[in-house]
């Protein structure tokens, strides 16, 4: 590989590992939001129960979501200069805004959240659940204004060798903006609804003792899943009314592929959950039989995910920016291989491992079930494990 | 509207070093005065509530340099390549030491991330030494001088002292010390002082290389109104997690 195939393969690999945790982030934050909000308002165990558990879990990935975060935000000056100092005075715009706007307060709020539990008056803390999953939104929002910038450029000129911002209402309006923007959050809520549903009927079919803590969770899951699917399906169709000519077209098959597999599965998929599961959401948590076919389902959303970016940002090859800009031209110039090699082993390596860590917690919260929880824990919770083996 | 930007980023820059430095500097003290588990655990349980909300003053200054200072965020980040590379590896794995270390219980699991989180703690703070000595050099001059490497010991030492500082001004007397918040304030200047100093040199060439006029007024439209909510929720979390007897509630979530 050369060195632009080695960088474009290190995005690829931290972009992917990125978003299979954001993706989940935004399903499940709305989701623990309501939970909390229910037990704000009946102050009941059951509530209280369903937010610390499904809270845990996304917590734990939202860490995975942070650190892979932190190398996609640095990475845009390590491997693509290029693309700064071309439309730096406009695409840094949304990228600042992001930082600045949603993630800074994201991150701060959901540390009151963690940390606030049995601390803050009830209806402060759960502000701040629902304070993050704004904030969550809005910083989707303006990653997704800045990628769909680099498909579509409006609302910029060239003048002499660099771009110029000129409308930034052209850049809010993107038409490849505006339809992707739900699509990605259908699909975030998408795969929390799945997730709901899986990691219930695991517990539903080792016949734990929380029957309607998890029969609760499953029903909350299909609806989700169910509403997800349906926008994502929406605004995916309605998305190709903004693709260029060509985007997909003959010499593009790297593109096409993941698209038309995306589109399939996706489909089917959504079939199944629309006209199957939905209309059988009363008996499902009893269904027996069923329970391994959900749990098999919940990779399914991740993998979709990874093909509809893949889609996108293939199909943008060879640009960077659409018709401005190759992403030849944006690379670093000077970056050698030896560079991209050494930082590509490192960041896959060490956020592959971290990845797989982190997903082996998840399922170890879900295997045990909502009992020694560390989130929301009290004093009385305290030491299960022996406090004095240094 | 250059020079608010320049404030903007400075305060950015200099809140991360009064900040995130005491997060830092408590990772680096670890090993030093947490030779127990449960003294460890009480030094992260003590950092525990700040961490979110101090690391995200670098995430916003990356962000800032990408918005304001286009032209120069590529040239900065690449020309330090390297030590950029090491020092986000330092930062994910102080993270993950952070996120990770009560997830199971064991004694070997948890030793093993508190282990990251000193080296990360460490590989941070060093390097910021180092990638200030670079930039007091206009980026000209490698940071593997032996200047760069001496100012990375004193950034190290700086935010050791500090975290010491925050230690005894949020759990007095545990640590050995008691501070007053004067002199916690004191501390966080004193470890912002390198980046101020450089920032404070490097002012007339920022100045000159800002985003344009249009891009700034659209950063100040969309960012400047929330300013005073992003500063509310910092004092938010500064008036919740004030010190008291509960300062490390344990079992913390770190």
């Amino acid at each position: 590989m050369d060195v632009l195939d080695l960088a474009r393969t290190q995005f690829a690999v931290t972009g992917s590992l990125h978003f299979l945790f954001v993706v989940l982030t935004l399903g499940l934050a709305p989701l623990v939001a309501i939970m909390h909000t229910r037990w704000a308002m009946s102050g009941k165990p059951l509530h209280e129960g369903m937010t610390r558990f499904w809270g845990q879990i996304y917590v734990i990935n939202y860490a995975l979501g942070i650190v892979t975060g932190l190398v996609m935000e640095f990475q845009f000056g390590l491997s693509w200069s290029g693309l700064s100092h071309y439309a730096g005075d406009v695409f840094g715009a949304p990228l600042a805004m992001e930082t600045l706007v949603a993630f800074f307060l994201e991150s701060t709020f959901l540390g009151l959240w963690i940390f606030g539990w049995h601390r803050l008056p009830t209806w402060a803390h759960l502000a701040c659940i629902w304070l993050v999953t704004l904030t969550a939104y809005a910083s989707a929002f303006f990653i997704m204004m800045g990628n769909a910038f680099l498909q579509n450029p409006a609302g910029a000129v060239v003048r002499g060798d660099r771009m110029e911002l000129v409308d930034f209402g052209a850049l809010l309006t993107n038409k490849a903006l505006i339809f992707a923007f739900p699509h990605v959050l259908g699909a975030g809520l998408f795969t929390g609804g799945m997730v709901l549903v899986g990691a219930s009927a695991y517990r539903l079919r080792r016949k734990a003792q929380e029957n309607e803590f998890f029969s609760r969770s499953l029903r909350m899951g299909v609806v989700t899943a169910a509403i997800g699917i349906f926008v994502t399906m929406a605004f995916g169709y309605a998305q190709f009314g903004a693709v260029p000519e060509g985007k997909f077209g003959g010499q593009n098959l790297a593109a096409a592929a993941p698209l038309g597999f995306m589109i399939e599965f996706g489909q089917l998929l959504g079939l199944v959950v629309l006209f199957v599961m939905l209309p059988m959401i009363k008996v499902l948590p009893r269904a027996r039989w069923a329970h391994p076919i959900l749990i098999a389902m919940t990779p399914l959303p991740f993998v979709l995910s990874i093909l509809g970016w893949m889609a996108r940002e293939i199909g943008r090859q060879p640009w960077m920016i659409w018709e401005r800009l190759t992403v030849a031209d944006a690379m670093s110039p000077g970056l050698t291989q030896g560079m991209v090699t050494a930082s590509l082993i490192g960041f896959a390596a060490v956020l592959g491992l971290l990845a797989v860590v982190d997903y082996v917690l998840i399922a170890r919260v879900i295997r045990r079930g909502p009992r020694d929880l560390d989130l929301g824990a009290t004093t009385r919770e305290e030491p299960r494990t022996p406090a004095l083996s240094h | 509207m250059e020079v608010i930007w320049f404030a903007v980023f400075t305060v950015l820059l200099a809140g991360y070093f009064a900040l995130e430095g005491f997060d830092l500097g408590v990772g680096l003290l670890l090993p030093v005065l947490g030779r127990t588990r449960e003294n460890r655990d009480r030094m992260v349980a003590a950092i525990a509530p700040y961490v979110l909300a101090n690391e995200v003053w670098l995430v916003a200054v990356a962000g800032t340099l990408f918005g304001v200072y286009p032209l120069l965020e590529g040239e900065v980040l690449f020309g330090l390549y390297p030590l950029v590379v090491a020092m986000l590896l330092s930062w994910i794995l102080r993270d993950a030491g952070l996120w990770f270390r009560r997830r199971l219980g064991g004694s070997a699991w948890r030793g093993f991330w508190d282990a990251a989180i000193a080296f990360g703690s460490l590989g941070l703070s060093a390097g910021w030494g180092m990638v200030l000595y670079a930039a007091a050099t206009g980026f000209h001059a490698s940071p593997v001088h032996p200047l760069g490497l001496l100012l990375g010991m004193v950034v190290t030492l700086l935010f050791a002292f500090h975290g010491w500082t925050f230690l005894g001004w949020r759990s007095p007397g545990t640590f050995g010390v008691s501070r007053p918040g004067w002199v916690l304030a004191a501390s966080a200047l004193v470890a912002a002082l390198p980046a101020l100093g450089v920032l404070g040199g490097a002012m007339p060439y920022l100045l000159e290389h800002s985003a344009p006029a249009a891009t700034l007024s659209v950063l100040s439209v969309m960012v400047l109104p929330v300013a005073p909510i992003m500063l509310g929720a910092q004092v938010w979390v500064w008036r919740t997690f004030r010190p008291g007897k509960d300062a490390f509630r344990l079992p913390s979530f770190f």
